[in-house]
């Protein structure tokens, strides 16, 4: 039986028995042929981002069987309804690009859904998601500035070596605290960027060159985004203190 | 270029890293699931995923956890 050929029912069922335990070799490997047939809608959207787009996505054609058994552990979710099987993601350098890469998106792909988990983050994650419907199947593309980014892999890899809890809010409060500041910091640097830019396209566009208001709100939003830069600064050597010092500790 | 990576997540540490043309996706999958299978057996809880990306350069920023450490992660940032 291949993947393509599995019920939604059958999904289901394996996705409740992935989710009592230890799951047994039959069901790794329907679950491997299920993931598989996310194959043919992998390779569409990426081709798709790529060629008509002109971006280099990374992509992920299937999620790992430990992802998505710890996801049927953690969430109530149906494993027909898991989102993110298939993927990619892109790294734009700032917020004005990451605006234009998901209109970009959004318009070359009628059937999608933009989940913006910027301005309401979950446990601090802050990125853009694009949810794709191609061939029957649903690709996720993530779409995240690199200040995102830094905070997600600083998150996840801490939620690695520390403790899992980190990525879903729990863990080591001084951790969660650090990590919370840092998200919150990525949002401020962020929306001082915005600021700066929405200046610089009013200047642009003016003839008459910069008013002094303009230049008044630049300055204070130049000033603003040290103070947060350094914030953010903080917060990530914060974040990671601890494992710097269980990793300085002489082994006994 | 596909990129087969086993990861020892409480570590931190990549156990097996394998390249493969894009045109033998289908092999690196069967490779996959054998390693998966074969650390499902012995109990072994590492992570193991299959990336596609232009590079080993464009693979290392997109995921630099697979990477780095926490104190390289913050150190580089952008």
């Amino acid at each position: 039986m291949t993947g393509a050929s599995l019920s939604k029912t059958q999904i289901d069922l394996l996705g409740d028995r992935l989710r009592q335990g230890s799951p047994i070799e039959p069901d790794l490997r329907m679950l491997d042929d299920y993931r598989r047939s996310f194959g043919p809608a992998y390779e569409f959207v990426v081709q798709l981002v790529r060629q008509q787009l002109a971006l280099e996505p990374t992509g992920r054609p299937a999620k790992s069987t430990s992802a998505i058994v710890e996801k049927l552990h953690r969430e109530t979710i149906r494993l027909s309804q898991v989102q993110d099987i298939a993927g990619c993601r892109i790294v734009v350098p700032d917020f004005p690009e990451q605006e234009k890469v998901v209109a970009a998106l959004a318009s070359a792909f009628p059937k999608s859904s933009v989940v913006d988990r910027r301005a309401a983050p979950t446990h601090g994650y802050r990125a853009v998601h694009v949810v794709v419907e191609a061939l029957g199947r649903l690709v996720e593309i993530q779409v995240r500035t690199t200040l995102q980014h830094t905070w997600a892999e600083v998150s996840e890899k801490l939620s690695d070596v520390i403790d899992p809890a980190i990525k879903y809010g729990g863990g080591p409060d001084n951790i969660k605290d650090a990590l919370k500041n840092g998200s919150t910091a990525v949002h401020s640097v962020e929306n001082a960027h915005k600021v700066i830019a929405a200046v610089n396209a009013r200047v642009q566009a003016s003839d008459e060159g910069i008013s002094e208001e303009a230049r008044e709100v630049l300055a204070d939003a130049n000033t603003q985004l040290v103070a947060v830069r350094k914030q953010l600064d903080d917060a990530l050597r914060k974040s990671v203190s601890t494992w710097v010092a269980t990793e300085q500790r002489p082994q006994t | 270029m596909i990129f087969l990576i086993e990861y020892n997540r409480r570590k931190g540490l990549i156990v097996s890293f394998e390249e493969f043309d894009d045109s033998n996706r289908l092999e690196a999958e069967k490779i996959r699931l054998d390693i998966e299978l074969s650390l499902s057996r012995r109990g072994v809880d590492h992570e193991v995923v299959l990336l596609q990306a232009a590079n080993q350069e464009a693979l290392r920023r997109t995921h630099r956890r697979y990477f780095e450490n926490p104190q390289e992660l913050v150190r580089r940032r952008a």
